[in-house]
């Protein structure tokens, strides 16, 4: 037997019980009704009919007692015998003597009472015993007796055999009944078992139940369906978001591993050309923008990881949109010029007054702009347009290139979605842009959405942003970092040998005293001596980790007041409080753009 | 300890004669015949029917008459005071010839009356119920008749007596007598 069959077999039986059980405990009731009442019945009737005999007897009787004749009163006594309930009669006399007695025949001799007791009866054990005065012509002249056979539990017996019977079929009829109907309640909701079963065994949310009613189990089945459709659907996305997520890590690998070649190259180039400076800086430019490149997609990467779990925020502050948009055009005028597009920038006079994250803004719109530019085929045509339409901003980005379908529309926002696979590889990216660009667009309140006339006949994607009315920050990027800065003493502490060499020369070249440290335990020895102003400490270090660094620097007296900058690869919330706590004034991410440190460094 | 059981002795003394005492009652109730002949003349008007004209007011007594027999006189006389028979009083009338029959509704003739066939001839004309207590009495007219039985007094009736007179005998009574001569 399967398990469809058990669960068939138990609801089935389910509803047979609840008949049954309905029907028992209904019978049941009515038949404790009916049996008290015909106990209570039997009594009556049965006192009744001895006290009419009696009430014969007393008159038949009555000259036999009144003149004193024991032959005709026991003759009297003896009609009795038609009644073989009555197991004895007796008369008194007036004097209250027995005067005759009447056993029925068979029946063992009854102890008669020596005296009458007064009129009526009583029931004794299983007999019922009556006495009643004979009167005649007005004067009491002596008493009758009775004593009959009282079995009211034999009749119960006899009661309770024709109930059983009677419930024994009634039972059975209720089963045929209850089978018969029951396949009404049943049946719809074995299918929607027997269905779900064979979604679960064959995986296909194609198959829909039947639906015969309008009740409850219609509705249930109709729930049923409408699950079924929607776990359809599930299924259907989450494969294809594995599937675009397979697509993603094969294009990453990909992506990573293409500029690689170039700087291996390069680096190859610099070991046998080192004394030709013309040489030497065409290789140290391509290897420069591999990492640039590089760097972009590992950005892009953390970025995916915050979106999927939901950790990616905006820092806001009062902006000016057209400085962002300047902002982005300097990002993605190399690119757009490598391709030999016509670029348009039509931005209004006036300051346009967002409130909004620079940066992540920046990102969203060169990342709108970087496609325009991949998505056209060479010398295409590009326009940036800026204006306020009622209470936002809109962001226009046009351009004439390969376009979208109808369908792709909506789905061009999702993650890992990329339209074009055929298109050369280094422009590919990875297909987190659109994504990336719409979640940020959304933190600020703003909307972003894509019309294309259709395949190949350009797309233009406009974001809006809320107008703000707050006051605008300084501008940023107008100071170029100072090689004249003030010299300070840094000591740099990381594990990675090459990254804190390169920085550590690049900080010399910038005139300050530099010393570097491999571990914590290094770090803290160099310290002691050293007395930097400013410490730039790596988190995972071998000996002693970054965090117990900055626990004893800052209790050391002549390293009390540096200032501790944590160097991790890890930039969540969580990781800034900890090294907070650790006493870091400040929390770099690796890759640590030299941007970064010159702003700590130029700080007061 | 003597004394103790002279005590013991004298109360079961006194327990068997309080148990003989009701025995002893009874038999002495039951013991004369006069006595127990005299309920049976007040008993039989109990289940005869007498005829309307038999009274001369809805009220009047029922009158049994006694000749022949001082002793079942006087104890009727003893009886029936406070008695009443289908709400008449009873009266007793010793007769001594036929003349005085008229007015009674039951005639008694006891062992020593002599002229029994005279009374009850003349209980059949004035319609009363002619009792007697001898051998072969209803052959003497008489519509009962007492007989004795082995311990205590029955009766006889004749149905044909009783007509004679104009009555009806219950057939109840019927019931209880020793023989019934039925009509003719």
């Amino acid at each position: 037997m399967n398990l469809g069959q058990a669960v068939n077999r138990s609801l089935r039986i389910k509803v047979i019980v609840l008949t049954l059980a309905t029907t028992i405990a209904a019978l049941a009731l009515s038949a404790l009704g009916l049996v008290l009442y015909d106990l209570k019945a039997y009594e009556r009737q049965w006192s009744n009919d001895l006290v009419t005999q009696a009430e014969v007897l007393a008159r038949a009787s009555a000259p036999a007692l009144s003149f004193g004749d024991r032959q005709a009163a026991e003759k009297d006594l003896s009609v009795m015998r038609v009644r073989p309930q009555v197991l004895a009669a007796a008369l008194y006399g007036r004097d209250g003597v027995l005067f005759a007695t009447y056993v029925k025949p068979g029946a063992e001799a009854p102890e008669f009472p020596p005296t009458p007791a007064p009129d009526g009866y009583r029931i004794d054990d299983d007999e019922l015993v009556l006495f009643r005065k004979v009167v005649e012509n007005g004067e009491p002249i002596g008493t009758v007796h009775l004593r009959s056979i009282y079995q009211p539990w034999g009749r119960l017996r006899d009661y309770l055999t024709i109930l059983f019977v009677v419930m024994i079929a009634s039972l059975a009829v209720a089963a045929l009944v209850s089978g018969w109907l029951q396949s009404a309640v049943t049946g719809p909701i074995l299918e929607v078992a027997r269905l779900a079963r064979e979604v679960r065994e064959r995986r296909d949310y194609s198959l829909r139940a039947r639906k015969t009613t309008e009740d409850e189990i219609g509705q249930l089945v109709e729930s049923f369906n409408n699950m079924l459709a929607e776990s359809g659907r599930r299924a259907e996305a989450l494969r294809l978001a594995d599937q675009r997520k397979d697509e993603f890590l094969a294009t990453l690998a990909h992506e990573l591993r293409n500029p690689l070649a170039p700087i291996r190259n390069a680096l190859e180039i610099l070991r046998l050309a080192g004394d030709d400076p013309a040489k030497a800086k065409a290789a140290r430019q391509m290897m420069e923008r591999q990492v640039v490149q590089m760097v972009r997609l590992v950005d892009d990467l953390l970025d995916v990881s915050r979106i999927t779990t939901g950790k990616l925020t905006v820092r806001k502050s009062v902006l000016d949109l057209q400085s962002v948009l300047r902002d982005a055009v300097e990002i993605v005028k190399p690119f757009i010029d490598a391709r030999k597009h016509r670029f348009e920038i039509d931005l209004p006079a006036e300051p346009i007054a967002i409130e909004g994250d620079r940066t992540r803004l920046a990102q969203v719109f060169s990342n709108l702009l970087n496609n325009a530019a991949k998505y056209s085929d060479p010398e295409g045509e590009i326009t940036l347009s800026a204006a306020r339409e009622g209470r936002d901003a809109v962001v226009r980005v046009r351009d004439k290139g390969i376009g979208l379908a109808p369908e792709s529309l909506v789905s061009i926002f999702d993650m890992f979605m990329q339209v074009d696979r055929s298109l050369e590889r280094s422009q590919a990216g990875l297909g987190v842009g659109l994504t990336l660009a719409k979640r940020l667009v959304e933190l600020h309140g703003g909307s972003i959405e894509v019309v294309s006339d259709g395949v190949g006949k350009g797309s233009e994607f406009v974001v809006r942003l809320p107008l703000t009315y707050g006051r605008l920050e300084a501008g940023r990027g107008d100071r170029e970092p100072g090689v004249e800065g003030r010299g300070r003493r840094i000591l740099l502490a990381d594990d990675n040998v090459d990254f804190v060499t390169s920085l550590g020369e690049l900080l010399s070249a910038r005139g300050h005293d530099v010393r570097i440290a491999y571990d914590g335990a290094e770090a803290l020895r160099t310290a002691e001596d050293f007395a930097p102003e400013v410490a730039f400490v790596d988190i995972g270090m071998p000996k002693v980790h970054g965090y117990e660094v900055a626990r004893r620097l800052r209790s050391h007296s002549s390293t009390s007041r540096a200032l501790l900058v944590a160097v991790t690869g890890w930039g969540q919330e969580n990781d800034r409080k900890r090294a907070r706590e650790a006493g870091f004034d400040r929390h770099l991410v690796k890759p640590v753009d030299p941007g970064d440190i010159d702003a700590i460094l130029d700080s007061p | 300890m003597d004394a103790v059981n002279r005590t013991v002795a004298k109360l079961r003394w006194l327990a068997a004669v309080l148990a003989l005492a009701p025995a002893l009652t009874v038999h002495a109730q039951q013991a004369t015949e006069p006595a127990v002949k005299a309920a049976f003349l007040y008993k039989f008007s109990g289940y005869v029917e007498w005829p309307a004209s038999a009274f001369p007011a809805p009220n009047s007594p029922v009158v049994i008459g006694i000749a022949g027999s001082d002793e079942v006189a006087a104890e009727l006389e003893k009886l029936v005071p406070g008695r009443n028979v289908n709400g008449r009083a009873v009266l007793v009338r010793r007769v001594r010839d036929a003349e005085s029959v008229r007015g009674v509704h039951v005639l008694f003739v006891g062992r020593g009356e002599g002229g029994a066939r005279a009374l009850t001839r003349a209980a059949h004309l004035q319609g009363a119920l002619a009792v007697t207590e001898v051998d072969r009495g209803l052959e003497l007219g008489a519509a009962i008749n007492f007989v004795p039985a082995e311990d205590r007094i029955a009766f006889e009736v004749s149905l044909d007596s009783a007509d004679k007179s104009g009555l009806r005998i219950s057939s109840r009574m019927l019931t209880v007598a020793r023989r019934v001569v039925p009509r003719l």
